[in-house]
C-alpha cells in the first residue's frame, strides 16, 4: 500500500530525514515512536505530500508522490493532526461535509447523511450544529477523525493525535482510533501511547536523528528491544 | 460669524463630493488591492517582486505628490485634459490599493498555518482554500484594518482641494477667501470630517460585531 525507498528530507541545510525505507501493507496498523525531534511528522507529511521529499521514492498504492500525482495521493490518504485544525467558522456537520461537496463534488443531501453516520461512529451526533470552539478537546479530535473519514480514504495518518488532550480524554480518542483498526483501515500513527502502540499495532516504526533504527513487532519491540537507542528511549517513557 | 451662515450650505454640498470621490477611490483601491495581494501571495515570483515594488512606490513618496503629478503630467505626455476629480481618483485609488494589499496579505498570514495544512490534506483546490476557508477567517482581521484605512482615506481626501476638486475642504477655502473669515468655514469643514469619521467608525464597529458569531 506505501512504499518508501531511500527517502532523504532537508530543510535548507538540515537533514531531517536520513535514508528511511519500509513497506505498509494494506489493512497494516503501524506506530511510528520516537524522541521529539526525530523526525516523525516529517516522516508522516512525506506519505501524503504535504512535504516532498528531497531524494528516494515514497509510492502510495504504486503511484509515485511528484507535485504532479499529490491529487491522486491525497484522495487516498486522510490525515488527523496533534491540534485537530478544525475550520473554526464552520459547524460540526459542515466540517465533516466541506471536502465531499467541494472536492468531490458530492450532493450536499448525500454528503450530510454520510456524515450524520460517521458523527454517530464518533458519538457526537448531538454536536452537528456546534462550532469547533464550544467543544472539549477530545470531542475536536473525534470531529477531525471524522472529518477526514468523510472522504472515504484507503489510508489514515495520524500525527500525535492524543498529545494536545487532557488526560481524561485520550481514552475516548484512543477507542475511536481502536474501532478503525477493526474495519481494515490502513493508519499510520505517530504516538506517544506506547500502551495503545502495543495492544493494536501490527508493527512498531522507532524513529531517531531521522532514520529508522528499529522495526519490530510490538511484542518483541517493548520486551526485547535490540538497540541500545531503542531499550533508552523506552527506559525513559515507561 | 452670522455672514458665513449663508455659505454653509455651500459648504455642505461638498460632502457629496467627497464621498463619491472616497467611495469611487475605496472601491477601485480595494479592487486593485485584491489582485497585488493575490499577487504577493501566490507562486509566481516575478509578480510577487512586481507586487512589492509597487508597494513600497506608493508608501515610499508622498500622497500629495502623487496627485499632483498625476494630475499635471497625465495632460502633459498625454491626450487626456484630466478632470481633477479623475486625477484625484486615479492616485488615490492606486495609493489606497498598495495599503489594502498589505492589510489583505498580513490578515491572510495571520490564519493559522494549520488550516492551510487541513486544507491541503483534504485535497481542496487553492482557490476553494481561499475563498471558503482561509478569507473567511482572514476576514476578522482585514475588517478592522480595512476600516481605518477608509478613515484615513476620508479625511486625506481633503488633499484633492490643492488640485481645485470641489470638495468640503475646498469649498471651506473659498468661503474663507470671500468673507475674510477663516473661524467660521474651517470649523464648518472640521465638524463636517469628524462627523462623517464619526458615523464611519460606527458602522465600522457593527460590521466587526457580527463577524465573531464563531469565537
Ligand atoms: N518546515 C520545517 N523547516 C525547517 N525545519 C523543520 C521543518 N519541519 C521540521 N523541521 C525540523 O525537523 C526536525 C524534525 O521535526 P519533526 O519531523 O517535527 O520531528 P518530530 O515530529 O519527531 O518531533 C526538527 O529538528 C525540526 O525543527
Ligand atoms: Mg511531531
Amino acid at each position: 500500500m506505501i512504499k518508501v525507498t531511500k527517502l532523504d528530507k532537508s530543510f535548507k541545510d538540515t537533514k531531517v530525514l536520513n535514508g528511511i525505507s519500509t513497506e505498509i501493507v494494506k489493512g497494516e496498523v503501524v506506530a511510528v515512536i520516537g524522541p521529539s525531534g526525530s523526525g516523525k511528522s516529517t516522516f508522516l507529511r512525506c506519505l501524503n505530500g504535504l512535504e516532498i521529499p528531497t531524494a528516494g521514492e515514497v509510492k502510495v498504492s504504486e503511484v509515485p508522490i511528484s507535485n504532479k500525482s499529490l491529487n491522486e495521493i491525497r484522495v487516498k490518504t486522510g490525515m488527523v493532526f496533534q491540534h485537530f485544525h478544525l475550520f473554526p467558522h464552520l459547524t460540526v456537520i459542515d466540517n465533516l461535509t466541506f471536502a465531499p461537496i467541494h472536492v468531490k463534488g458530492i450532493d450536499k443531501h448525500e454528503a450530510e447523511s454520510q456524515a450524520l453516520e460517521l458523527l454517530e461512529s464518533v458519538g457526537l451526533s448531538d454536536k452537528k450544529g456546534a462550532y469547533p470552539n464550544h467543544l472539549s478537546g477530545g470531542q475536536k479530535q473525534r470531529v477531525a477523525i471524522a472529518r477526514a473519514l468523510a472522504m472515504k480514504p484507503e489510508i489514515m495518518l495520524f500525527d500525535e493525535p492524543t498529545s494536545a488532550l487532557d488526560p481524561e480524554m485520550v481514552k475516548e480518542v484512543l477507542d475511536v482510533m481502536k474501532k478503525l483498526t477493526h474495519t481494515g483501515m490502513t493508519m499510520v500513527v505517530v504516538t506517544h501511547e506506547m500502551g495503545f502502540a502495543r495492544e493494536v499495532a501490527d508493527k512498531i516504526l522507532f524513529l531517531d536523528h531521522g532514520s529508522i533504527v528499529e522495526e519490530a513487532l510490538p511484542s518483541k519491540f517493548f520486551s526485547k528491544p535490540e538497540t541500545l537507542r531503542a531499550q533508552d528511549f523506552l527506559h525513559k517513557v515507561l | 460669524m452670522s455672514d458665513i451662515l449663508p455659505s454653509i450650505p455651500f459648504i455642505i454640498k461638498g460632502i457629496g463630493v467627497t464621498l463619491q470621490f472616497v467611495i469611487v477611490s475605496g472601491i477601485l483601491g480595494f479592487l486593485i488591492g485584491v489582485l497585488l495581494a493575490l499577487a504577493k501571495l501566490g507562486k509566481k515570483s516575478i509578480s510577487k517582486v512586481l507586487a512589492d515594488a509597487y508597494t513600497s512606490f506608493f508608501r515610499g513618496t508622498p500622497l500629495i505628490l502623487q496627485l499632483v503629478y498625476v494630475y499635471f503630467v497625465i495632460p502633459q505626455v498625454t491626450p487626456w485634459d484630466i478632470t481633477a476629480f479623475a486625477a484625484g481618483v486615479i492616485a488615490f485609488s492606486l495609493n489606497s490599493a498598495a495599503y489594502v494589499s498589505e492589510i489583505i496579505r498580513a490578515g491572510i498570514q495571520a490564519v493559522d498555518k494549520g488550516q492551510f495544512e487541513a486544507a491541503k490534506a483534504l485535497n481542496v483546490p487553492y482557490r476553494t482554500m481561499m475563498r471558503k476557508i482561509i478569507l473567511p477567517q482572514a476576514i476578522k482581521y482585514i475588517l478592522p484594518a480595512l476600516m481605518n484605512e477608509y478613515i484615513t482615506l476620508l479625511k486625506e481626501s481633503a488633499v484633492v482641494s490643492v488640485i481645485g476638486a470641489m470638495d468640503i475642504m475646498r469649498r471651506a477655502q473659498i468661503v474663507s477667501a470671500d468673507t475674510f473669515n477663516y473661524l467660521g468655514p474651517l470649523t464648518v469643514a472640521l465638524v463636517i470630517y469628524f462627523l462623517m469619521v464619526r458615523i464611519l467608525t460606527f458602522f465600522g464597529a457593527k460590521l466587526e460585531q457580527r463577524m465573531s458569531f464563531s469565537d
